[in-house]
């Protein structure tokens, strides 16, 4: 291979290079235990990380799929907080509390809604008898939605089971979403503006939930709640952290999604330019609020796995939590153009994040320091990023400029060298 | 005309023999000879590609690395860069315009050699009165003290033609000069260019628009892959024999048989009407359009822009933006088609005007532009099967005969005319009843032009009703079996194939109380 293949290969690998890079450093500064173990490479270290970040991770993968449309999710946050009141509420407080009364309605009309899409969809592929077409998505919808509210309703008085929570604080958000994905499309308005808005009032929506005077709702699995919440955030098996397992089928569907599917498809030509999917008859505004939707979707299931790892409802839970994602996103080589990037790419923006912080932690780094450093990583991976490395020829003419003379130029009408003008014979 | 032909070139200004040009090991100029004398109008023709751009890169001293040599008034020289060659008298104007818009018609006029009071202030008095003996001298009746962001684009054209007078240019090179002027003002340039010649000056002209030149011209000279194919006057060469020079291969004119009156009707509407209060103010844009279209015609609507043409296209595709009225019928069956996607299941086509910014997804790759509008049919459970889908691409790009790299190549990467192979290979894959093209040829080469008019007629053919919109005469003209022309918005008529000519057409698409283009004063 010859270097200029090498440089290429390492240019167009240079995602991977960054994440294998800090974890190669994290793994050769690390601190060591006492019996000289490598702290930064134990079983308990790595699983801590993948923990970190599932939180992260899973708004991150909705966000993807926003920013691959040209749009941006700044609500994701706010929902996370709400999910996570939601989460707080439900599992400590029995009987009709806000929660339990606005949750189970929009639980099962989501419950509702998607029985009813899938249905339709899969029946549409199928060409079914048209009666049964007709009727058998809204007839399953229907009682989908009665189960869900009976299932739900019986859990009101005693207190919600983690599942039932799950179903409920992701309905929620699905709904949010799905909220900021209409009022985009149908009011014509900037996906910035739009969710910025409902990140404002997402975050009050949440503080209203909560109640006056509580700030934050603590959760003692077994105590105040029902200890079933600690399944989403023991490991599974000694082997993997709950969270982290919701945040890696995440990626894998949506990458699935993403790469196989026509919803798929739609969305990278839509941010690859939406006036040319448009015309060429693709359902823009459907496939548009789809995607906010699931954001939203993720954003609210994110809220329950924040509530039992932190053991709070906290309506600012997600503070910040928007931005974090987007600068996994675009460190993962997506373009905020839109049209271009994937899921792999976030997770591995998601991981560089996670070691990093890490990293700092091991080393017992001034948490505010941690904020600057973390600033710089964000420049100057989307520096590498954006701009392609300099090729291979580049470089070494860069590096070999300083040992070249230029070339002069005559300033006035050169007389002909006679000698290298060949007149043909045939001129005509 | 007659006058001009009969001003026999009377002494070589400018030769250049046997230019050779190589970028790496590409080789893009082959041994090519040319001579111009004072008064002569040479039009350099051919593909892009061609080196046309190259040899001119080298006569105005811009590319200094060639072989060959060049003399002026028959002594060698040898220009190593843009000035040397504007003291020696050759200017050239880029196709992209260089003016400074913020700055006086007389300012970009004397750019870089105003005349200079005590060293220090710059002579307006002089340069305005300079640049206005200029301007007349070209016939032209603009203040010299205008700024050049307010004026056409036909205007700021002359600027820079007065530009190069003002370096007294002997040899003036014109880089396709019309390609974003309107008719009028293209009348108004090759008056001014006529004008040029006459006092002297000789000019090559770069074009790709044969009409303009069989009428300006008194030579032709055409390059091919770099070669010296072709030069004669004008008066010994046809439209197809200049086609075919270019393209390396023989034209046929096309017989169209007049087959369609006997099929039956594909797409139908009446009394179309488009209100659109954003866009046009009370005016519509378009009033009480009706027409029908058979099977195996192509129908041609022409008109200025702003006529309505491409709003026609968007109410019938459901893109249209505004109030809509009428009706319309896809094969006798009355549809409403409120948007895109309706459009597509009730098999229409449409291919934009501006295929970068409407038609392609540039940074995808042709197998994905051209599956795009066909994923529906060609997934199952939402899953795109991608052998099916390989197919399709495949059959789409053989079909048009797209010259790529393959599928996977992005289709930002091709050329113009590929480009647009690709955006008819798309929506060819949807199977569709009705063609709806705007502007299909636009910036395109010839030779990609003529596989495109080709690949039309072979469509109607087969049963495919067409519908064109063209700004140029000639194209519209050449594959319309009738032309409805549209004037601010009202159909005007429709002249079917045989009866349609420029003057016919351009006659119904001129409003009845504008007043024509009136640049020039002088009565020359």
């Amino acid at each position: 291979m010859s270097g200029s293949a090498i440089w290429r290969t390492l240019s167009q690998s240079k995602l991977y290079w960054g994440l294998i890079a800090i974890f190669v450093f994290g793994a050769a500064f690390s601190p060591a235990t006492s019996s000289g173990r490598n702290i930064f490479l134990s079983y308990g270290n790595l699983t801590d990380v993948l923990r970190q970040v599932s939180i992260t991770g899973l708004v991150a993968v909705g966000m993807t799929m926003v920013i691959l449309i040209g749009g941006i999710d700044l609500s994701v946050g706010s929902i996370m907080g709400l999910g996570s009141v939601f989460a707080g509420l439900l599992l400590t407080q029995g009987g009709w509390t806000s929660a339990s009364t606005t949750g189970i309605p929009i639980a099962a009309l989501v419950g509702a809604a998607l029985v009813f899409v899938t249905l339709r969809f899969v029946i549409k592929q199928t060409s079914a008898p048209a009666p049964l077409a007709k009727w058998a998505p809204a007839a399953a919808g229907l009682l989908a939605a009665a189960a869900l509210i009976v299932w739900t309703t019986r859990q009101v008085d005693p207190k919600f089971g983690v599942l039932a929570t799950l179903l409920v604080a992701s309905s929620v958000g699905l709904t949010l979403g799905l909220l900021n994905g209409l009022v985009i499309v149908l009011g014509r308005l900037q996906p910035f503006i739009v969710t910025l808005a409902a990140m404002v009032s997402v975050q009050g929506l949440a503080r209203l939930t909560a109640g006056q005077d509580s700030a934050v709702l603590p959760i003692y699995p077994g105590s105040n709640s029902t200890a079933s919440i600690d399944a989403v955030r023991s490991m599974i098996y000694g082997v993997l952290p709950a969270p982290s397992l919701f945040f890696i089928a995440a990626v894998i569907l949506s990458w699935i999604l993403l790469r196989f599917s026509v919803f798929g498809r739609y969305v990278y030509a839509i941010g690859g330019n939406e006036e040319a999917a448009r015309l060429s008859g693709i359902p823009v505004d459907r496939v548009k609020i789809a995607t906010f939707a699931i954001s939203g979707f993720l954003a609210g299931l994110a809220g329950v796995l924040y509530a039992a790892q932190y053991r709070q409802g906290k309506p600012d839970a997600g503070s910040g939590l928007e931005l974090d994602a987007i600068a996994a996103v675009v460190i993962g080589g997506t373009s905020l153009m839109g049209g271009r990037g994937g899921v792999v790419g976030s997770l591995i923006g998601v991981l560089i994040f996670g070691c990093l912080s890490d990293i700092l932690q091991l080393h017992n780094i001034d948490s505010n320091l941690q904020l600057v450093l973390k600033g710089l990583i964000i420049v100057g991976t989307v520096l590498l990023q954006e701009r392609n490395l300099p090729g291979y020829g580049q470089m070494l003419a860069f590096v070999q400029q300083p040992f070249r003379t230029r070339e002069t130029k005559g300033g006035r009408i050169a007389p002909v060298e006679t000698a290298k003008v060949e007149v043909p014979n045939e001129a005509s | 005309m007659d006058e001009f032909a009969s001003q026999a070139p009377s002494r070589g200004v400018l030769a250049a023999l046997g230019i050779s040009k190589s970028f790496g090991a590409a080789r893009v100029l082959f041994d090519v000879t040319l001579s111009l004398a004072a008064g002569q109008v040479l039009a350099l023709m051919g593909e892009n590609g061609a080196g046309k751009s190259t040899l001119m890169k080298i006569i105005s001293g811009v590319q200094t690395d060639y072989e060959g040599r060049l003399e002026i008034d028959g002594e060698p020289v040898r220009f190593h860069d843009v000035r040397q060659a504007q003291a020696a008298g050759v200017a050239i104007i880029h196709q992209e315009l260089n003016l400074v818009s913020q700055m006086t018609v007389a300012d970009n006029v004397f750019l870089g050699r105003e005349s200079l009071i005590g060293g220090i202030f710059v002579d307006r008095k002089w340069a305005n009165a300079e640049c206005r003996r200029l301007l007349d001298r070209l016939g032209i009746s603009l203040d010299p003290q205008t700024k050049v962001g307010a004026l056409r684009m036909g205007e700021q054209q002359l600027v820079e033609i007065a530009k190069a007078l003002a370096i007294e240019a002997r040899v003036l090179i014109m880089d396709e000069p019309t390609s974003a002027l309107s008719p009028s003002e293209c009348q108004t340039l090759f008056k001014v260019i006529r004008q040029l010649a006459d006092s002297g000056v000789a000019i090559v002209y770069i074009s790709h628009r044969i009409d303009e030149v069989m009428a300006l011209a008194n030579a032709v000279m055409v390059l091919r892959d770099g070669r010296h194919v072709l030069t004669a006057p004008i008066g010994e060469l046809s439209r197809e024999r200049i086609i075919g020079a270019m393209i390396g291969r023989d034209v046929v004119k096309h017989e169209r048989a007049l087959s369609y009156k006997s099929r039956p009707v594909v797409l139908s509407v009446r009394d179309l009407s488009l209100l659109d209060r954003e866009r046009q103010g009370v005016r519509k844009a378009i009033d009480t359009v009706s027409f029908d279209v058979h099977a195996g015609e192509v129908f041609g609507i022409g008109g200025l822009l702003g006529s309505g043409r491409t709003e026609i296209l968007e109410w019938i595709f459901g893109a249209a933006r505004g109030e809509r009225g009428g009706r319309m019928a896809i094969e006798g069956e009355e549809v409403w088609i409120g948007s895109p996607i309706e459009a597509c299941e009730a098999g229409l086509a449409f291919l934009t005007e501006d295929r970068k910014a409407k038609g392609l997804v540039l940074h995808a790759s042709i197998g994905e532009n051209i599956a795009l509008p066909s994923l529906q049919r060609l997934s199952r459970f939402g899953f795109v099967r991608r052998a099916e889908q390989a197919r399709a691409v495949d059959r789409g790009i053989a079909g048009v005969g797209v010259r790529c790299q393959g599928p996977e190549q992005a289709v930002g990467a091709l050329s113009g005319g590929n480009q647009q192979k690709v955006v008819l290979a798309k929506w060819l894959e949807t199977g569709p009843r009705a063609l709806l093209l705007d502007e299909p040829t636009r910036g395109i080469d010839i030779g990609a032009k003529q596989e495109i008019y080709e690949l039309l007629f072979k469509l109607a053919e087969r049963g495919m009703a067409i519908v064109v919109v063209s700004s140029e005469l000639p194209e519209l003209i050449y594959l319309s079996d009738r032309i409805l022309v549209m004037c601010e918005g009202r159909p005007m008529g429709v002249l079917p194939r045989g009866i349609a000519s420029e003057e016919a057409v351009m006659r119904l698409a001129t409003p009845a109380s504008s007043v024509a283009y009136t640049a020039h004063a002088s009565a020359a």
